[in-house]
């Protein structure tokens, strides 16, 4: 007798759907852990490298902190990080290398205004998703596909703060030094701009060129018109080489800067006699707001110092990045995934400060409110975050806030 | 993966073109331009501004070009009795003025904010990926067009007068011949050609700002034609595939050694240019190519 060891039809039946069923599973189970790959494009080299490893940190914190909590939607993130050498030109060629070859589906972390201009042609092109820091309005109005996040306020929301703060504050005189480049300048033609809606006029414009050793004779030619403040569209290094000329001359007089230049690496260099009194304008809650003290501890236990506010702003592109991805599934496309970000960033929703308590009110099918650790992260119709603005004073050597303003 | 090698091969010619317009300057002519940039940021703000305006790029890119050519004609005549670090300096000087009028003439240039938008060559009617193969072919085209122009203009008897001038500028004055004429118009010729390939990545990149023409670019010019050889257009080619190679081929070294971190590579990046320089300064300064030659400032 021959024993069979044949499957009748309905058992035959049962092992090709189950064959198919775990082939399909497989597949799918593949599909879902394919990493999610990530560009970086920062300023590592050129101006912007004083920022630019900051921000990479930054995003490599961020990324750490979505895969411990087991990816986005089940996808672990994957950097793959380029120095674009603060240069549109070197730019173009790092990000097409991003794109075509490591073939990323989104790019985060971009400093300039230059390099994202340049970029953005080929990332459109290419339907992914760039993140950036830049100022420049030109690029919400060339951004047709929404693809584009502007995780920083513009030159003309900055110029207005500052303008703003400075009326507020009860100063008459202003005085205007700028770096010379593209975002710096733009940012005090604001300033001058408001400040001169109301028919008062700054005591002098002064552009001043990048990597000098001294800015002496600006500062002489601005301080002899005698301002009672001194709005300094600037970076740290050269706001550090423009105060300690300023505390040498020893003509009092008030300084107002950005909280990327005027903040605790200032005070340290400087010392508490020089930055004792300078007003400094940030975005908030950059202090108060929990997922800056979660991302501010995990950033100076890697690097030693205080993050800026650029490496916030990082942090901020990746996990809201992941939220949108969690929230848009797993095989959702970079358009799809943009489409979630207001979704996971803004109003109505429970606030969260972290990517695993937000993934994991997401999976309940709750809404979600992610407060970065640079801004609230209220996007424009254009993409762009805008921010509330604290106005922070060296008390010695300590940055304390004294208010908050919020434009619209 | 084709879309970045064509990137790559784009970037060599519009370098190719700048090193052949300083290779004639330089090997051919003996004059030290330290101010290439200067005659591409002409080339590329000269194409961007008339596109811009609704010139189309066939047009402006030889006129950007030519504007280029012409810019050196005043510098010629006011800087060639000056030979050798002088011409070197008055050269380095003028590019950075060309870069501060940048920023300076926002009515004309937009300033710091630079000029985006720039119209891409064929992408009317080749679109995004097919306009890049089709750049490619073109300037290959180019490039070969000048390759023999120049070679017709080495063994012509204007080429034989700038050798002379370069070997020895006080033998070709004394049989008559006005060595300032030849070497301003070698300048100008020259710098066309770095306004060419200036016009032609103002084109590709679609944003230029003064950021972008800095010194650093003039010597990366420099770099290419002294590592290939000045005096020979095959040195000018490896000479620019090797610099490229370099610039462009340690972004890969991180994926080939993963210990390496992006602010590291970016040193190494420096340090591998510097040393390839150095190495062919020492052992062979001729170039990969060129011809030790006498007097050769």
């Amino acid at each position: 007798m021959v024993e069979s060891f044949g499957f009748n039809r309905r058992q035959f039946g049962g092992l090709v759907a189950g064959l198919t069923a775990s082939l399909g599973a497989g597949s799918a189970w593949a599909q879902n852990t394919r990493p999610f790959k990530l560009g970086a494009l920062n300023s590592i080299t050129g101006a912007g490298g004083v920022y630019g490893p900051g921000m990479l940190e930054a995003i490599k914190l961020a990324v750490k902190e979505v895969n411990d909590a087991g990816g986005a939607a089940g996808r672990k993130f994957e950097i793959f990080a380029e120095d674009d050498q603060t240069r549109a030109d070197a730019a173009v060629l790092a990000a097409k290398k991003l794109v075509e070859i490591t073939k990323v589906e989104a790019i985060v972390g971009i400093w300039p205004s230059a390099v994202q201009l340049a970029v953005m042609p080929i990332t459109n092109a290419a339907g992914i998703i760039t993140m950036n820091t830049s100022g420049a309005p030109e690029i919400d109005e060339n951004d047709k596909l929404d693809l584009v996040w502007q995780f920083y306020g513009s030159n003309v929301i900055f110029g207005r703060a500052f303008a703003e703060t400075v009326r507020k504050l009860g100063y008459k005189r202003p005085g205007v030094m700028a770096f010379n480049n593209a975002t710096m300048l733009a940012q005090a033609r604001y300033f001058q701009k408001t400040w001169e809606e109301k028919g008062d006029k700054v005591v002098d414009f002064i552009p001043y060129e990048p990597n000098q050793t001294s800015y002496r004779t600006e500062l002489d030619r601005l301080l002899s018109k005698k301002p009672d403040i001194i709005s300094a569209s600037s970076y740290l290094p050269d706001l550090t080489i423009i105060l300690k000329e300023w505390y040498q001359s020893g003509i009092p007089c008030k300084f107002i800067a950005p909280g990327w230049s005027a903040n605790e690496t200032l005070a340290r260099t400087l010392g508490a006699d020089v930055v004792d009194g300078i007003l400094s304008v940030s975005n908030v809650p950059a202090t108060q707001n929990p997922a800056f003290k979660h991302f501010s501890s995990a950033f100076k236990a890697a690097t030693g110092r205080e993050p800026e506010t650029f490496a916030a702003a990082s942090y901020d592109m990746v996990i809201c990045l992941a939220l949108a991805l969690q929230a848009a599934g797993a095989e959702a496309t970079p358009a799809q995934i943009a489409s979630k970000i207001r979704t996971v960033a803004e109003q109505p929703g429970k606030k969260v400060s972290s990517f695993a308590e937000g993934r994991e009110l997401l999976l309940k099918g709750e809404k979600i409110d992610f407060d970065g650790a640079s801004a609230p992260l209220t996007f424009t119709p254009e993409g762009r975050s805008t921010p509330d603005f604290g106005i922070y004073e060296f008390q010695k050597d300590k940055l304390v806030l004294k208010e908050v303003i919020r434009l619209t | 993966m084709e879309l970045y090698v064509s990137a790559i091969a784009i970037w060599v010619l519009i370098y190719t073109l700048m090193a052949t317009g300083l290779a004639l300057q330089y090997g051919f002519t003996g004059l030290i331009n330290f101010g290439v940039v200067g005659f591409v940021a002409i080339g590329a703000y000269g194409s961007g501004i008339l596109s811009q305006h609704g010139v189309p790029v066939w047009l402006s890119i030889p006129a950007g070009a030519a504007l280029a050519g012409l810019a050196a004609y005043p510098l010629g005549r006011v800087t060639l009795r000056l030979g050798g670090d002088y011409l070197a300096i008055v050269t380095l000087g003028f590019s950075e003025t060309v870069r501060i009028f940048i920023i300076k003439e926002e009515w004309l240039t937009r300033g710091t904010h630079g000029m985006p938008g720039l119209p891409r060559i064929f992408e009317d009617w080749a679109g995004r990926s097919s306009g890049d193969l089709t750049l490619l072919v073109l300037l290959v085209a180019v490039n070969v067009v000048i390759f023999l122009l120049m070679r017709g203009l080495i063994r012509s008897p204007f080429g034989r007068i700038l050798a002379a001038v370069r070997d020895n500028e006080v033998a070709a004055k004394a049989l008559g011949k006005d060595t300032a004429s030849f070497k301003t118009r070698a300048l100008m010729i020259g710098s066309a050609l770095c306004g060419l390939g200036g016009a032609f990545q103002a084109h590709y990149i679609t944003f230029i700002g003064p950021e972008q023409y800095v010194p650093l670019m003039t010597f990366y010019v420099w770099i290419a034609i002294m590592i290939g050889g000045a005096v020979s257009i095959r040195g000018i080619v490896v000479g620019t595939v090797i610099l490229i190679g370099f610039l462009e081929g340690s972004r890969f070294l991180r994926d080939v050694f993963g210990g390496i971190s992006e602010v590291q590579l970016a040193s190494v990046r420096f340090w591998l240019i510097g040393m390839a320089l150095i190495c062919t300064v020492l052992y062979r300064p001729q170039g990969l190519f060129g011809e030790r030659t006498k007097g050769t400032n």
